[in-house]
């Protein structure tokens, strides 16, 4: 009998992000802190979720999990049929590298590559030809309106430019699945309402489902659904 | 190949750090080639060394000579088959720039044309050397002449001296000096050697009679050795042994080894050359080593978050990993690449200005070049560097979690 982890998972009907009785607990010398209690979430393919809370109440815990980069003490966590948490590290690299786009609050882009390199960082995982990789990285920037801005350096680019350059990067390589940690962070009112309005345009015509943290509730109401998290435990 | 670009673009990052980091290398390398040129250039002289062959010279050093009377007795130690006096005179050409002469004495040595001339006994010492090759009528013209002079190809050569020219040496050694001025040679026979049979051989050398040096300086002088020819090779410890052990309760001690040991024991005279070299070499590769590894390390310290972003971004690990060696080898292979060239650029510069070419020659090293064996050696070592240095810091972010990098500021 093998006792090999199958990472097939059945999700709840319909669920994109099927996570169940969730717990994480960071362990530091000999005390234990837990930061997700038992948590259970459902996101329905093309939803946008908002997550909110206080610091420290686990938000981007959760969007790690969600995300492949962090794994569960105990429970399940089925993003788009895959129990993530029974993944090895090379099968759970390669496994986020098709199904999620990660934006990050500020942004993460490599300052030596330009937007266009940047954005075609994912690709150089796939077997696409360079041509390909440059039209596809094109076609993404398009998408955020920045394909006049590709041989930018970020440091050429402002804020919110450089948000939509992460947005474009984190769709290019098409993942399913679109994880935000508070996209809006670190941008003026005016960006933010331009990022949000990309996030949105995502949304709803390129059905991607959206998993987005945010202290922000203007942020927040762009998105369908908001749940609340307090010290662990999702209270809405 | 489609992640050169960026391991490049990592690379042009910080170019001061960058630069100084391969220049760092570079040196290194520079002075691995360079010093390990030097010593297989030694090496290949001292491989020019006969098994056959001895050396007897006084125990307490080179700058000692023996009695005359040891010839005869080291002839009589049994197997050996010949015994030559040779002393190395030291001799160098007076200088014949205009004015120089009337200046003083001390300005007419011409150090730059400085080659290695050696008063020894015709007869027994040719017959040992066979790999020098003389005309028999030549030989005969320069055992009549008292002033006669060997000579190499090389030395015929780059002097353009020719059988009947006439030249002038002055030994820097006091004893071999005569009050009336420089001795006067004359070349009597021109050598060559089979560089296909003896690739260590120099042609670069000249001979005449110990006799001429002992009469000219009014016969005071000792033998700076003795060369012996033995019957056996197998037997040149024993045979060694033996003539010292004729010596042993004089006050002239000697200390018989073989020719190449001699060689090797002349050349490291200010000390032992080859573990210095090595050590120097050794020492450095070290230092660079500790210099790439901190620069490694400053350089992944500091893009925690851009491996963290990368590792959410879908790669791998040991993609990471991978990226970072990488970035590392290629500072390794740039410095190396820079060092190499200029260590084949120092070589060729110090065997081509006039000058200098001519000192190395006077020592033997004018055929000192950057083999390609050395060069590959040097080339490894500096991946190797690279290699190592990278390594610590491209495992720790491979070991490294996405979230705890993140979390760096």
């Amino acid at each position: 009998m093998s006792a090999e982890p199958n990472p097939v998972a059945v999700p709840a009907a319909g669920a994109m992000v099927d996570v169940r009785n969730v717990r994480k607990v960071y362990r530091r010398d000999t005390q234990e802190l837990t930061v997700l209690d038992g948590i259970s979430l459902q996101v329905p393919e093309g939803e946008f979720v908002a997550l909110m809370g206080p610091s420290g109440s686990g938000k981007t815990t959760l969007l790690n999990l969600i995300a492949g980069i962090d794994r569960p003490t105990s429970g399940e966590v089925v993003v788009a049929g895959t129990d993530v948490a029974k993944l090895s590290e090379s099968e759970l690299a390669r496994w986020r590298s098709t199904n999620v786009g990660f934006i990050f609050q500020f942004y993460n882009l490599i300052p030596v590559l330009s937007a266009r390199e940047n954005v075609e960082l994912p690709l150089l995982l796939t077997s696409l030809s360079k041509r390909e990789r440059r039209e596809r990285a094109l076609t993404a920037l398009k998408i955020v309106g920045l394909a006049d801005r590709s041989d930018h350096y970020p440091r050429q680019l402002s804020g919110g430019q450089e948000q939509r350059v992460a947005i474009a990067r984190a769709i290019v390589a098409d993942p399913k699945v679109l994880v935000a940690d508070e996209p809006t962070g670190d941008l003026d009112a005016k960006s933010a309402e331009e990022i949000l309005d990309l996030v949105e345009t995502l949304n709803r015509d390129f059905r991607k489902t959206i998993v987005m943290v945010t202290h922000d509730p203007r942020a927040a109401h762009r998105a369908h659904v908001q749940r609340h998290l307090e010290k662990g435990v999702l209270t809405t | 190949m489609k992640f050169l670009p960026f391991v490049v673009k990592h690379l042009r990052r910080n170019w001061i750090r960058t630069g100084s980091t391969v220049v760092a290398m570079a040196v290194c390398i520079f002075m691995f080639c360079t010093m390990r040129s030097v010593l297989a250039q030694i090496d290949s002289m001292l491989e020019s060394g006969s098994a056959s062959r001895l050396v007897s010279r006084h125990a307490v050093s080179l700058v000692f000579s023996l009695p005359l009377s040891y010839a005869n007795r080291i002839q009589a130690v049994p197997g050996v088959k010949r015994v030559a006096t040779t002393s190395w005179f030291g001799g160098t050409l007076p200088a014949k720039k205009e004015g120089k002469a009337e200046e003083g004495a001390e300005a007419s040595t011409d150090w730059s044309n400085f080659f290695p001339n050696m008063a020894v006994d015709a007869d027994p010492y040719f017959a040992m050397y066979p790999e020098f090759e003389i005309p028999p009528d030549q030989y005969q013209a320069f055992k009549d002449d008292m002033r006669g002079a060997v000579i190499g190809r090389k030395l015929a050569t780059k002097f353009g001296w020719k059988i009947g020219d006439r030249f002038f040496l002055e030994s820097f050694i006091p004893p071999y000096r005569k009050k009336d001025g420089p001795f006067e040679f004359v070349v009597r026979a021109i050598y060559d050697v089979d560089k296909g049979k003896h690739p260590g051989s120099d042609s670069g050398l000249m001979y005449f009679h110990f006799k001429y040096l002992y009469e000219a300086t009014g016969r005071t002088v000792d033998a700076g050795s003795y060369t012996v020819e033995i019957d056996d090779p197998s037997q040149a410890g024993t045979v060694s042994k033996a003539i010292d052990a004729q010596f042993e309760n004089t006050d002239a001690q000697t200390l018989t080894e073989t020719e190449q040991a001699f060689a090797a024991s002349f050349i490291a005279m200010a000390g032992n050359l080859a573990f210095l070299l090595n050590s120097i070499a050794l020492a450095v590769s070290f230092t660079i080593l500790l210099v790439t590894a901190n620069t490694m390390s400053m350089a992944v310290r500091e893009r925690r978050t851009e491996i963290a972003v990368l590792k959410t971004l879908g790669f791998s690990s040991g993609r990471v990993m991978g990226l970072i060696v990488a970035e590392a080898v290629f500072l390794g292979a740039l410095g190396g690449a820079l060092g190499i060239g200029g260590s084949k650029g120092i070589m060729w510069l110090l065997t081509t200005v006039p000058g200098i070419r001519d000192m190395l020659a006077g020592l033997g090293l004018s055929e000192l070049n950057l083999q390609p064996a050395v060069a590959a050696v040097g080339f490894a070592v500096a991946i190797f560097l690279g290699l190592a240095a990278g390594f610590v810091p491209a495992y720790n972010a491979y070991r490294s979690r996405i979230t705890d990098m993140l979390r760096t500021v």
